[in-house]
């Protein structure tokens, strides 16, 4: 069996997130009470198209502005950790995402408006969010699809074992636009349905949100500790996972070997896709046996790469407050008996896994536990 | 002090090759039937990569400023009937991806990154705080068409991987760290980190806030 990635626990000193329904305490009580964020919009924004499952931040379009409609409220939720202290050598910054502003992109093919393209490379789009935080340059950029958060959240742990800083900043935003829209759409995953992730039913769907998060890492400061993070890539299919499993299995294996022994509930990955989904809570059921198995996919939609920093906020309030959100948007029948559909007391378990998967049948997960 | 041996080191200039000379000059690199699905960066990428033979317990870096520029193009071109295919293989880090799944080449570790002037020191730094016994540091880009005007593709074509290892070994080719310096400013572009590699030359220098990098050859 492989070991963890990274068996050296980091604590988690400050976190939050932005999804529409606000802050990581604004949307946990969301979850709990069972809201769903996601409203039937067209696929194209104002191009129109299918009315599909987006969740948008409150009054922000589809379409890019220039400057971009996300940075204001990307930057309210990120003053706490803004100001030159942090990319330095020290305090360096990883900033993640999958989509960055590829939103630009899109509107400047349709509007041709030459404004919009500097906002639209990851390394565009980073550098307005730096100068707008005013960090230094120390940042590094991630994106690895829905995965990407996590590898921000690897990269900071290793860089606090060997020494090379003494905290780090995780920072990971996604803001939806027709360019990732319509990609799933086009894909067929993205329809007119809401997601009803693990459940059992005839046909699949996702919805997609806006998200935003961010972490400071440290050695000693903070009352929850990532204690092991786990990766693995199948390289089998870029849409598609081996279909016996095995991906989910290798990306568990290692820390079900850390909390051996632990009393553990799984936030899962949980899209709403029908294969992916019966796959992940078969592999749950399997390593964590007895565990519960939730997703908050179904009222927030996919956050994409910053699904793994917005979930891990909510996943630590929920830690915070005892009280675990159910799989809202979902009913039964489920892929197993461990999918949680109603919100549960969690005081009783010692932590929880979080999990999250990508394209290239990438797998990403980590153990959070109080310190 | 974070340091790795360079045990292999592959690099290829095409210089402005277009799409279809790539495909007919790399074809013999990838199982029969991949390459036509495949971008010109996968297929840059995708042949120096395979040639260090990825392994399962291999971490492996992947770096690119701009990714798959024409696929990228391609797809914003087909609105308001967006392609799926172009959009699959638009996203980052489909470079890396494409050769490893025409391969079926699982990896534990992958770290794929974006970024500008601190690409390479932050590529490196991954590469060098990896626990797997070997790295594989790869990367490069595409030449685009359209986006180049407005700097958000790549203008010149190059790919490298390089295999990295703790212990120096007999065979070792050249050493890279990374080295604590006093706070400052620093950059190193991925083009020119490239040319260093392809040309074999050394480095010492600044690239990022606190970071020295220092690659030699023996």
């Amino acid at each position: 069996m492989a070991s963890p990635t990274n068996p050296s626990a980091a604590r988690l000193a400050a976190c939050d997130c932005l999804t529409p329904f606000g802050d990581a305490s604004a949307t946990h009580a969301a979850l709990l009470r069972g809201e769903r964020a996601l409203q039937p919009s067209p696929v194209l924004g104002r191009e129109g198209g299918d009315a599909v499952p987006l969740a948008l931040l409150p009054g922000r379009a589809l379409d890019e502005a220039n400057p971009p409609a996300w940075l204001q409220p990307l930057a309210t939720l990120l003053a706490p950790v803004a100001g030159p202290e942090w990319g330095t050598a020290h305090r360096p910054v990883c900033v993640t995402s999958s989509n960055f502003g590829v939103g630009s992109l899109h509107a400047l093919r349709r509007t041709g408006e030459a404004g919009h393209a500097p906002h639209g490379t990851p390394h565009g789009s980073v550098e307005l969010v730096r100068r707008a935080l005013g960090w230094g340059e120390n940042v590094a950029i991630f994106s690895h699809a829905c995965v990407s958060a996590h590898l921000g959240l690897v990269h900071a742990s290793r860089l606090l074992a060997a020494g090379a800083a003494e905290e780090v900043l995780v920072v990971s935003y996604d803001f939806l636009s027709p360019f990732v829209a319509g990609g799933f759409h086009a894909l067929k995953i993205l329809n007119t349905d809401f997601p009803a992730p693990y459940q059992d039913r005839a046909a699949g769907s996702i919805g997609l949100g806006d998200g935003a998060g961010y972490a400071v890492l440290s050695r000693g400061r903070g009352d929850l500790s990532i204690e092991a993070h786990s990766l693995h890539n199948e390289m089998y299919h870029f849409t598609a996972n081996k279909p016996d499993g095995a991906g989910f299995a290798a990306a568990l294996a290692p820390l079900a070997a850390v909390a051996a022994g632990r009393r553990l509930w799984v936030k899962g990955h949980g899209t709403g896709t029908l294969e992916a989904g019966r796959l992940e809570a078969t592999a749950v059921a399997l390593a964590f046996p007895g565990a519960p198995l939730v997703g908050w996919k179904g009222s927030l939609g996919h956050t994409l790469g910053s699904c793994g920093i917005v979930e891990l906020a909510i996943a630590a309030a929920a830690l915070r407050s005892g009280r675990t959100p159910g799989t809202v948007g979902s009913a039964s029948p489920t892929f197993t008996d461990a999918v949680a559909l109603e919100p549960f007391d969690n005081s009783a378990f010692d932590g929880a896994v979080c999990a999250s998967n990508a394209f290239g049948g990438a797998h990403a997960a980590f153990l959070l536990s109080h310190a | 002090m974070l340091e790795r041996f360079i045990q292999a080191v592959r690099t290829d200039a095409p210089e402005a090759e277009e799409a279809a000379a790539t495909r007919v000059r790399l074809k013999d690199r990838f199982a029969p039937g991949v390459v036509r699905r495949m971008t010109q960066l996968g297929l840059f990428v995708g042949a120096v990569l395979g040639e260090l033979q990825p392994g399962e317990d291999d971490a492996l870096v992947y770096a690119t400023q701009f990714g798959e520029g024409r696929a990228l193009e391609g797809y914003l071109d087909s609105f308001p009937s967006a392609s799926p295919t172009l959009f699959q293989t638009s996203i980052h880090p489909s470079g890396a991806q494409q050769g490893l799944i025409g391969r079926q080449r699982s990896v534990r570790e992958f770290f794929p990154l974006a970024g500008g002037n601190q690409l390479v020191a932050t590529a490196a730094q991954a590469a060098l705080l990896a626990h797997a016994e070997r790295v594989l540091f790869c990367g490069g880009e595409e030449r685009g068409t359209w986006l180049v005007p407005h700097a958000a593709a790549s203008d010149r074509a190059f790919a490298f991987a390089i295999a990295l290892t703790r212990a120096e070994g007999p065979g070792a080719l050249g050493r890279l760290a990374l080295e604590p310096a006093a706070d400052g400013a620093g950059a190193l572009a991925l083009p020119v980190w490239f040319e260093l590699l392809h040309h074999r030359r050394p480095f010492a220098g600044a690239v990022a806030p606190g970071w020295r990098l220092v690659l030699e050859w023996r």
